[in-house]
């Protein structure tokens, strides 16, 4: 073989088509047919790209991802830049997240936020940043990778699709869509491996309320929650 | 025991210190003098100034017909005071008692020292390379007296010894004017014909009594080492805070990083030796024509380095917005701890280039403290009081059992719902707070617009339809 392209496949930088890289189940993202698509789940460090319109259960898919990764490394930081409105601390906890290694950073300004992104990946005492921030250049993303790849973390990218956006140099891109049991989904970038179809992750195992049976037309009443203090 | 005392004069305090801020800048060849505005006499200058001409005691008038390009800078005590006390400091690092001789001298008990030190030639040459740090002027000499040592050294002896007779020769021959007599018995004793110290040690205590005031034989005695010379020794202060004062206005924020690292090496140097950590500083910048400027730079990782504390405060000046030009600076801390060394795992294969509280001061100092918050919980069933940002602090979250679904984000405010939903959930009921002037009486539903978004919608009793999050 070529010695440049041995070089190349030795550093991980190329890749075969007929290979297909199995990602230990740690990095499990909690629904089985996600992890069917990624083949293991989530990269273990790098950049995710996750498109989605706001409030259709895009965090929610992360959820899973976010205890696993917080027990595996206890004494990390889960890091949340720039959310769009309060973050509800009663969800996180009410999901396991231990809120004593999380920390939410609200700033408005773009250089801030991408600033404080980008020390906050390469620190190597963050497991996972979450950033909410729109807009973003190839230059950037290129170096929030390289960031990424320093500190061993990963970056969870959600921007609202828009349909002239240009591919970015993420590790994986996934496109959402709201679907009535859970999220309808598409892998249209991922290193290492092909794009997929559309495909559907079912969410009722964990939120059985925030979904819609196909055959229920109806309004349930069956467990009526009352609290009265 | 014999006593024995050294006396440190420092002629020019507040010029070496203006001066070192600008080392290796050409001040060397420049003709710097401080002058005392109220008597209008030149009272501290630089070499280069002397060999234009100038000396000590001069009116401003003639200094300045002397050298064409003259820098003149107002003498201010308290810069003389503080430098003198940074001295003081430093040479509490080996000698043990310090008594001050205001404004411009310190006078040092030797011979409880001489033991420690083996020897005179020892203990000076230790004293030397400690005062050699401080980069000013001085003049010394030992005495066995603190009068008799303090004379010699203004008159610029630079000697130091324990022979009591030499040291007594050098004494006597010194002129009245050496004495730090008030200026009419100096006049008076002239008169009589009294010129140097031999003579007025030539007269019997008892006759100089009659004539002159109780003042001059307290003088006597106290140079002769027969009477007790009353001192306060020095105690060093238990923080830091230290005074700058700079050469020329600095009105660029990125100019004041080289003063800043002077001050920071001093906080280093003080907290080293003592092997304490602080983690806040205060810095306060005194504008011309405006207040200070107050600020503060915090460390969650205590910390003692000057580069640290450089970078923090770099990132900090970055948003400093300054009304007028800055004069001078004050560091401060009063929070030190004893350090405990972190011990980073050694096994562990990820090893990160910063620690935790490291980056979470790095993000402080940059952005702000309000900008950085940990999500909490706090034990109500109203979700806009059960949620919590707090300060980042060390505070273990309470435990609580948490109830049924809640949304991701919270709005502010619970706004009117303006748009068609579908109800999909619900309703869960709450009906709480009457206690505290804060009652909540709401039906929680979930609801799904035709966006395919997962909203938490409420009833009020008044059947208004608010929302108030979102299942993100």
């Amino acid at each position: 073989m070529n010695p440049i392209l041995e070089h190349l496949k030795n550093k991980n930088l190329l890749w075969q088509g007929q290979q297909r890289i199995l990602q230990s189940d740690a990095n499990s993202t909690g629904f089985s047919d996600l992890d069917e698509q990624l083949q293991g789940g989530f990269p273990d460090q790098g950049v995710v790209d996750i498109h989605s319109p706001f409030g259709i259960g895009e965090l929610r898919l992360l959820c899973p991802t976010l205890v696993l990764r917080q027990q595996r490394y206890d004494e990390s930081l889960l890091i949340f830049i720039a959310p769009p409105l309060t973050i509800n601390s009663e969800m996180l906890g009410e999901f396991g997240l231990n809120l004593e290694h999380t920390v939410v950073i609200q700033t408005s300004s773009v250089h801030e936020v991408l600033w404080s992104t980008e020390q906050c990946l390469k620190s190597g005492c963050c497991h996972t940043v979450l950033v909410w921030q729109q807009d973003l250049e190839i230059a950037q993303v290129k170096r929030l990778q390289l960031a990424a790849e320093k500190g061993q973390c990963v970056l969870f990218m959600l921007r609202q699709s828009k349909a002239d956006s240009l591919p970015l140099p993420v590790t994986l891109a996934l496109k959402l869509t709201p679907h009535t049991r859970g999220l309808n989904s598409q892998i249209t970038k991922r290193k290492g491996g092909w794009p997929s179809g559309p495909f559907i992750i079912p969410m009722q195992q964990y939120w059985p309320e925030l979904s819609i049976a196909d055959s229920a037309q109806i309004l349930h009443f069956e467990h009526p929650h009352s609290h009265v203090g | 025991m014999q006593s024995l005392w050294l006396y440190l004069y420092f002629p020019s305090l507040q010029l070496d210190t203006l001066l070192e801020q600008m080392r290796g800048q050409g001040v060397e060849e420049r003709a710097y003098v401080v002058v005392d505005q109220q008597a209008n006499r030149v009272c501290q200058l630089n070499a280069f100034a002397y060999s234009a001409g100038i000396r000590l005691g001069m009116g401003l008038a003639s200094a300045a017909l002397l050298h064409r390009d003259l820098q003149v800078i107002a003498y201010q005590d308290d810069v003389t005071q503080g430098r003198l006390e940074d001295i003081a400091n430093s040479l509490y690092l080996i000698t043990s008692d310090i008594c001050f001789f205001k404004p411009h001298g310190l006078l040092l008990r030797v011979h409880h020292m001489l033991g420690l030190y083996g020897g005179l030639k020892a203990y000076w040459q230790v004293l030397k390379n400690q005062l050699a740090e401080q980069h000013v002027h001085y003049h010394y000499a030992t005495g066995y007296s603190p009068l008799a040592a303090e004379m010699l050294a203004r008159v610029g002896k630079n000697c130091v010894s324990d022979d009591q007779s030499w040291l007594h020769k050098q004494v006597l021959n010194c002129v009245l004017e050496d004495c730090q007599l008030d200026n009419n018995v100096t006049n008076k004793l002239s008169r009589v014909g009294i010129k140097t110290v031999a003579d007025l040690l030539a007269i019997s205590l008892h006759d100089l009594a009659q004539r002159f005031d109780n003042n001059l034989a307290t003088y006597i005695g106290r140079l002769t080492a027969s009477l007790a010379h009353p001192m306060v020794f020095y105690h060093p202060p238990e923080y830091f805070s230290r005074y700058l004062e700079l050469l020329y206005e600095i009105e660029n924020t990125q100019f004041l990083l080289n003063p800043l690292q002077q001050l920071f090496r001093t906080l280093e140097t003080f907290l080293r030796t003592r092997d304490l950590i602080t983690h806040a500083v205060q810095l306060r910048f005194y504008q011309r024509d405006h207040p200070p400027l107050e600020c503060q730079i915090g460390s969650q990782q205590g910390e003692y380095k000057m580069a640290v504390w450089l970078s923090l405060s770099r990132l900090k000046l970055e948003s400093l917005q300054l009304n007028s030009p800055i004069y001078a600076l004050n560091l401060s801390t009063n929070n030190t701890q004893v350090r405990s060394p972190e011990r980073p795992d050694f096994f562990t294969g990820k090893q990160g280039t910063v620690s935790r509280l490291k980056l979470l001061s790095l993000l402080q100092a940059k952005l702000g403290e309000q900008a950085l918050y940990q999500p909490r919980l706090v034990d109500d069933f109203r979700p806009e009081l059960a949620v919590q940002a707090a300060k980042l602090a060390k505070q273990g979250n309470i435990t609580m059992p948490l109830y049924a679904l809640r949304p991701s984000f919270l709005l502010p405010q619970p706004c009117p719902l303006q748009k068609k939903v579908r109800l999909i959930h619900g309703p869960e009921r709450l009906n709480t707070g009457w206690w505290d002037h804060h009652p909540v009486i709401r039906d929680y539903f979930i609801a799904r617009t035709p966006q395919g978004q997962w909203w938490w919608v409420f009833k009020s009793p008044e059947q208004h339809w608010y929302l108030h999050g979102i299942f993100s």
